[in-house]
């Protein structure tokens, strides 16, 4: 009796897999064949990269058609494709927005061996992310980076010099208070910095710059430094508290659209949201530039350095349950994706592709209402990325665990010292030991 | 006889099977599931009381139900107080007394989100007009609310009351509806004060309804998770992480749905429990 419910359970798990593996079938594969593949993709109306994904490869590969459906956007994506994929209903190819629930899409086996579709990708470390044991689940199609926005009328405005591709986060916290200073002095109520409510404005710098940070090891001193700036900008009013940005929703894209603060450390996502942000008119009109991330330490600053920052590549895999006769095509689709013809294709609508060649910086800098300064392009173009979510099963534990970190220390409920090593307890206690 | 039994299926058989479907084998395998390891793919591996074993030593497990009976323990006597006044109040004969029940019965039938993002910005602790009224009345340092780890569970609770009030509001009203008008002539012949009518007929009067009300209102407390998610998200850090909030944490944002399940099943236990102690309570009342 005690192995009945076991059993029963198995069998219905065992019926159900062989009842959606009738669904593959053994069609014979004719590569000039008419083939219609499945992709998934969020806000379809509003994110356009997943159509021009879609009618770049139907140039090239005519008789293939990928139809897109439609999933929630934000972290709800994940959830809705994870039930998906459990459910059998999942598309044929579906996006893994960053690295966070990578783990658990191969370990689970919800992803198709393609390292045959990564020849001429060369070898990054977006396509490394996507590999275990040398063979490849996923390739990289985009790979933004973290970088600093500014706007150069406010800096004007305060009378403060803009950045030049040298500051560490001490030069970014002195220019900061300079910047509140200067525009209060100007009759501006701006802020000299927005850093967004997300962890990652504090906790992907520090994971990424710090020498030696390790997310996995459950040691989080490295965060010290990162969020005694943040505690001492909110202190002196150079940037929004987070609590007013929590409690007010302030979006990062008001704050930087709308002049109400000088820099904004985000993502290179941000290129092309701002310029639909102005077209629509919901930002104002002025002079902005990007600047590299500030840095750890003088050593990675400047036009001749390599600035350090992060960011995790979103990938395109395949769902196992493919029928067989489309493998091949949807194979082809990743292989254009991740290529430099796709690349060429998102940087001509503000997407910061994968691979980050001469021809893509060209292309996105050619778009109207870029700027066209030298640290600009070179903020954009050079760097070094680390993930913010190093591929593990602990992984999404311990970013939960840490937001909660987050938002302890920058409300001021807690103190920093006391805050990290809570969080180091939880840690070791909690998820590591799984 | 036989036709009769077969008319009879028919009628209650779609009914059964949708519960069936929809809610009995769920639940049967939440049971299941609460004992194995799984992550959503592939099957789920058998770790006897593994979880629940885990549970022991976690921390957060144990600051989520912490939080949670804060939120129980002053909900329930709040929006229980809030609700009988509003009903004694609304059932009077008054002119318009229709518009303010239905102004009160507003918070219940309003979207969370709104709610949330309405009484977010009421709360902001440096531009929220509560702060603004609370510093005009000379309060100096007043409280941070949802931005403040010792504020944010009062807030949240306050929110809550104000949402919930209006529907008991209602059952009250319906309650109070039932207690014969002779009781009170009777005692208003005896010389009886209006706190003593209220303590000596209305309260006893309610007895079913304030049952029910508690009830329902101590499962609704236990799982309070929507409200929470939205106005504070359970933070700041954990100050108001609530069970329902670590179930979906666990679960769909970790994929660790054995344990997600073993805890749903703590919570479960705990309301089902709380539940019978009322019932028993109750009927030893009754007798």
């Amino acid at each position: 009796m005690k192995r009945a419910i076991p059993a029963v359970i198995s069998a219905a798990a065992a019926l159900t897999l062989v009842l959606a593996g009738c669904g593959g079938g053994d069609e014979p594969v004719d590569p000039d064949a008419p083939v219609t593949i499945t992709l998934a993709g969020w806000s379809l109306a509003s994110t356009p990269e997943f159509k021009t994904l879609a009618d770049g490869f139907k140039a090239t590969h005519p008789n293939v058609t990928v139809e897109l459906k439609e999933y929630a956007p934000g972290n709800d994506y994940d959830t809705q494709m994870i039930t998906d994929l459990a459910a059998g209903t999942a598309p044929d190819v579906y996006v893994m927005k960053n690295l966070r629930n990578f783990y658990t899409y191969q370990s689970g086996g919800q992803l198709l061996d393609v390292s045959d579709a990564t020849s001429g990708l060369g070898s990054g470390p977006a396509l490394a992310s996507f590999q275990v044991d040398g063979k490849a689940y996923a390739v990289p199609y985009r790979q933004d980076s973290w970088v600093l926005f500014y706007n150069k009328d406010l800096f004007a405005k305060a009378k403060v010099a803009p950045p030049d591709g040298s500051w560490t986060w001490d030069d970014y916290t002195d220019a900061t208070k300079r910047l509140h200073t200067g525009l209060k002095a100007a009759g501006s109520n701006a802020t000299g910095a927005y850093q967004h409510t997300f962890q990652s404005t504090v906790q992907g710098f520090a994971l990424a710059q710090t020498p030696g940070a390790d997310l996995l090891s459950g040691d989080f001193g490295y965060l010290k430094p990162y969020y005694e700036r943040s505690l001492d900008l909110q202190a002196a009013g150079a940037q929004p508290t987070f609590g007013t940005a929590k409690t007010n929703k302030l979006t990062y894209q008001a704050q930087f659209g709308k002049q109400q603060s000088a820099m904004l450390p985000m993502g290179t996502w941000y290129v092309a949201t701002l310029l639909n942000q102005r077209k629509s008119g919901d930002a104002d009109t002025f002079q902005w530039g990007i600047a590299p991330a500030p840095q750890f330490d003088k050593s990675t600053t400047g036009t001749s350095a390599t600035p350090v920052t992060f960011g995790d590549p979103t990938g395109l895999g395949i769902n196992p349950k493919i029928s067989k006769s489309k493998v091949a095509a949807a194979k082809a689709f990743l292989q254009y994706a991740a290529g430099p013809d796709a690349g060429k294709a998102l940087a001509g609508i503000g997407i910061t592709p994968a691979q980050v060649t001469d021809a893509v910086t060209a292309t996105l800098f050619g778009l109207d209402g870029v700027p066209q300064d030298e640290l600009s392009k070179f903020a954009y173009a050079k760097h070094t990325i680390k993930p913010e979510n190093p591929v593990s099963k602990h992984t999404a534990g311990l970013q939960n665990l840490l937001n909660e970190t987050h938002s302890a220390i920058l409300s001021d409920s807690k103190g920093v010292d006391a805050a990290l090593s809570e969080a180091q307890t939880r840690a070791k206690n909690e998820v590591l030991n799984q | 006889m036989w036709r009769n039994t077969v008319t009879g299926w028919s009628f209650i058989l779609p009914n059964f099977v949708g519960f069936a479907v929809l809610t009995l084998l769920p639940v049967a395998v939440l049971f299941y599931v609460a004992f194995t390891s799984w992550n959503v793919f592939g099957v789920a591996e058998w770790t006897g009381t593994a979880n629940f074993r885990r549970m022991w030593g976690d921390a957060s497990f144990w600051t989520a139900l912490r939080n949670t009976v804060y939120y129980t323990a002053f909900h329930i006597p709040l929006t229980l107080a809030a609700s009988l006044g509003l009903a004694l109040l609304l059932n009077r004969k008054l002119r318009g007394v229709r518009f303010f029940r239905t102004v009160a019965f507003f918070p219940y039938v309003t979207s969370i989100v709104a709610i949330a993002i309405v009484w977010n910005q009421l709360f902001s602790p440096e531009y929220g007009p509560v702060n603004a009224l609370l510093r005009a009345v000379g309060v100096d340092d007043p409280p941070g609310w949802t931005t403040s780890s010792t504020w944010s569970m009062p807030a949240v609770i306050i929110v809550g009351t104000w949402r919930y009030m209006g529907y008991y509001m209602l059952l009250f009203l319906a309650g109070l509806q039932t207690i014969p008008a002779q009781l009170y002539e009777a005692a208003q012949t005896d010389g009886a004060s209006a706190w003593q009518r209220f303590v000596h007929v209305t309260i006893p009067g309610l007895r079913h309804t304030t049952f029910f009300v508690t009830v329902l209102l101590t499962i609704e407390s236990f799982k309070v998770f929507d409200l929470i998610l939205l106005m504070t998200g359970g933070g700041p850090g954990q100050s108001t992480l609530v069970l329902s909030q670590y179930i979906y944490q666990k679960g769909f944002e970790e994929n660790q749905f054995g344990y997600a399940s073993a805890v749903s099943i703590v919570l479960f236990a705990i309301c089902f429990g709380i539940t019978v102690i009322q019932f028993m309570v109750n009927k030893r009342g009754n007798s």
